[in-house]
């Protein structure tokens, strides 16, 4: 489904990922895990063409991405939830979310129907300004966004982070269901790998920007994340 | 005390239509715009060279010079602006060229006066444009009577303020705006266009300001080098206001246009211009980020 072959990409002249091969399985969850600063973001954000330059191959249904514009990856259907979330604080809730339906190839600018059901408090309150939200309401709203653009692709980058334990569970279910419910292919940055374990049918673990190990969710063993993992 | 302030309000009027453009550009792209008083200086000759050689009036020539300082900020914006994104002091340096570059073009009539070829309303001289019978004289509103252009500025400042507002908080091209001003990357990611986007934005924003030319056209002699002064006034306006806000601008321009002439009145008016400099230091020392930011997280 999406295909990486030999991803590099560069912060200026430093680069931040050393060659990441990696096979993501369409209708699936795969999650990418490793300490801080070992490329997770980076990969992500490669991805989604937002790092300063980047070679290798980036597949998606046997098309390269890798020469085309943020944009245009958007909009050949892979959504982005970034970590922090970047909600338009200005924007009220209705707007940020409509304005993840520009990436909707079918032109569809409307809030997607199953939003409401997701996140009862969003659909309650369309007209507040997204940066009165908390933060967990924001990374609600964030994949909402990411929902309006009917994406094939999501990633999704430490969605609970930083977020109250009463909406970790909420956004776990709605991880779970945007795979189960609405076929999507969801690239999991995940700390927590007892969720992972949960959730991703299979994993790539990240050390300096390369992909140390990679396979089924099965093969995740505990010896690999203690060495991998911690401090 | 009514007509100063009425003199204000048209002052305001002109600084407002002249940072219209220039809130935008700068505030959604980044970048310094130094041609901005440049696309004025062409609106005014638009208006110049459609009264000379098409018999029309100053009311017809508002459409033309929009189009046609539109289509050449686009053309600077693809060739040159582009290239510079997120290059702050080499967009000010480039265009500043550019400004340099359309000043002399006017001044030597295209290169056509090398040849020995004039072409009547161009070159280094000063050139007029007669204000349409139905806008000269005075008005009696309230028992004061105003001038009527003046009137007719301040009326066509408020159209197009309105409609800027308009797109900006009307349209999705605005949203696509608002977005970009932000959080560049995460509109992309969003499946907006970027550098279309910028170049409409851009295109916009030249056009108003040849509008604003126009509009000065009628009390102004028009001269070459009349845009340097108004891009000095149209970025006052806008780091006065708050870059990226256009309350902020709108705020600003009558702020600043109403002081300069209240100054001017007890004073005279080089005084009231040192005095709305000596407002703008003083706001950008209290609030560095002028006087309407965005709030939020």
């Amino acid at each position: 489904m999406l295909d990486l072959i030999n991803l590099e990409s560069y912060y200026g002249r430093s680069k931040a990922l050393n060659g990441i091969t990696l096979s993501i399985p369409k209708g699936e969850i795969t999650g990418i895990a490793g300490r801080n600063g070992t490329g997770k973001t980076t990969l992500l954000k490669t991805i989604m063409g937002l790092t300063d330059d980047s070679s290798g191959q980036i597949r998606l249904s046997d098309k390269d991405l890798i020469t085309c514009p943020t944009h245009e990856r958007a909009l050949s259907g892979i959504a982005y939830v970034p970590q922090g979330r970047g909600i338009i604080p200005e924007f009220t809730v209705r707007e940020n979310i409509l304005m993840g339906a520009f990436a909707n190839r079918a032109g569809k600018r409307s809030i997607p129907e199953i939003v409401p059901e997701l996140f009862p408090y969003l659909a309650d309150n369309m007209s507040r300004p997204g940066g009165v939200l908390s933060g967990g309401q924001q990374q609600q709203l964030a994949i909402a966004r990411a929902l309006a653009a009917e994406p094939d692709v999501v990633l999704l980058d430490e969605p609970n982070e930083g977020i109250q334990p009463s909406i970790v569970e909420e956004i776990e279910a709605v991880i779970l269901r945007m795979k189960d419910d609405l076929g999507l292919t969801v690239v999991l940055v995940e700390q927590n790998i007892g969720f992972l374990r949960r959730a991703a049918s299979s994993f790539a673990m990240l050390e300096k920007g390369r992909v140390v190990e990679a396979g089924k969710i099965d093969a995740l063993s505990d010896e690999m994340v203690e060495r991998h993992m911690t401090i | 005390m009514f007509d100063v302030l009425f003199i204000g309000l048209s002052l305001s009027s002109i600084l407002l239509l002249v940072a219209l453009g220039l809130a935008v550009t700068y505030g959604a792209m980044g970048i310094i715009n130094m041609a901005h008083g440049e696309m004025v200086m062409l609106g005014a000759y638009v208006s110049v060279l459609a009264n000379i050689w098409l018999g029309a009036n100053l009311l017809v020539a508002i459409p033309i010079a929009f189009v046609v300082t539109a289509l050449i900020g686009l053309v600077i914006e693809r060739l040159v602006v582009r290239r510079l994104y997120g290059r702050l002091l080499d967009t000010l340096l480039a265009t500043w060229g550019i400004a340099i570059i359309l000043q002399q073009a006017i001044r030597l009539e295209f290169g056509l006066s090398f040849f020995g070829i004039h072409v009547k309303g161009l070159g280094s001289g000063l050139q007029n444009v007669p204000v349409p019978q139905a806008l000269q004289g005075t008005v009696s509103i309230l028992g004061q009577d105003l001038n009527a252009y003046r009137i007719f500025i301040v009326a066509m400042t408020l159209v197009l303020a309105v409609a800027t507002w308009a797109v900006m908080y009307r349209t999705s091209l605005g949203m696509k705006v608002r977005a970009i001003i932000r959080n560049p990357g995460m509109a992309a990611a969003c499946g907006i266009d970027v550098k279309r986007t910028n170049a409409i934005t851009f295109a916009l924003g030249s056009g108003l300001a040849g509008v604003a030319g126009v509009l000065m056209a009628g009390f102004k002699t028009v001269a070459p080098d009349m845009g340097a002064t108004m891009v000095v006034d149209g970025f006052m306006v806008v780091v006065t206001g708050g870059v990226g806000s256009l309350f902020g601008t709108i705020a600003a321009s009558g702020l600043l246009g109403e002081f300069n002439a209240l100054v001017a009145m007890v004073s005279n008016d080089i005084i009231g211009r040192a005095a709305v400099f000596a407002v703008v230091i003083c706001v950008i020392l209290i609030k560095p980020a002028g006087l309407f930011t965005f709030k939020g997280r």
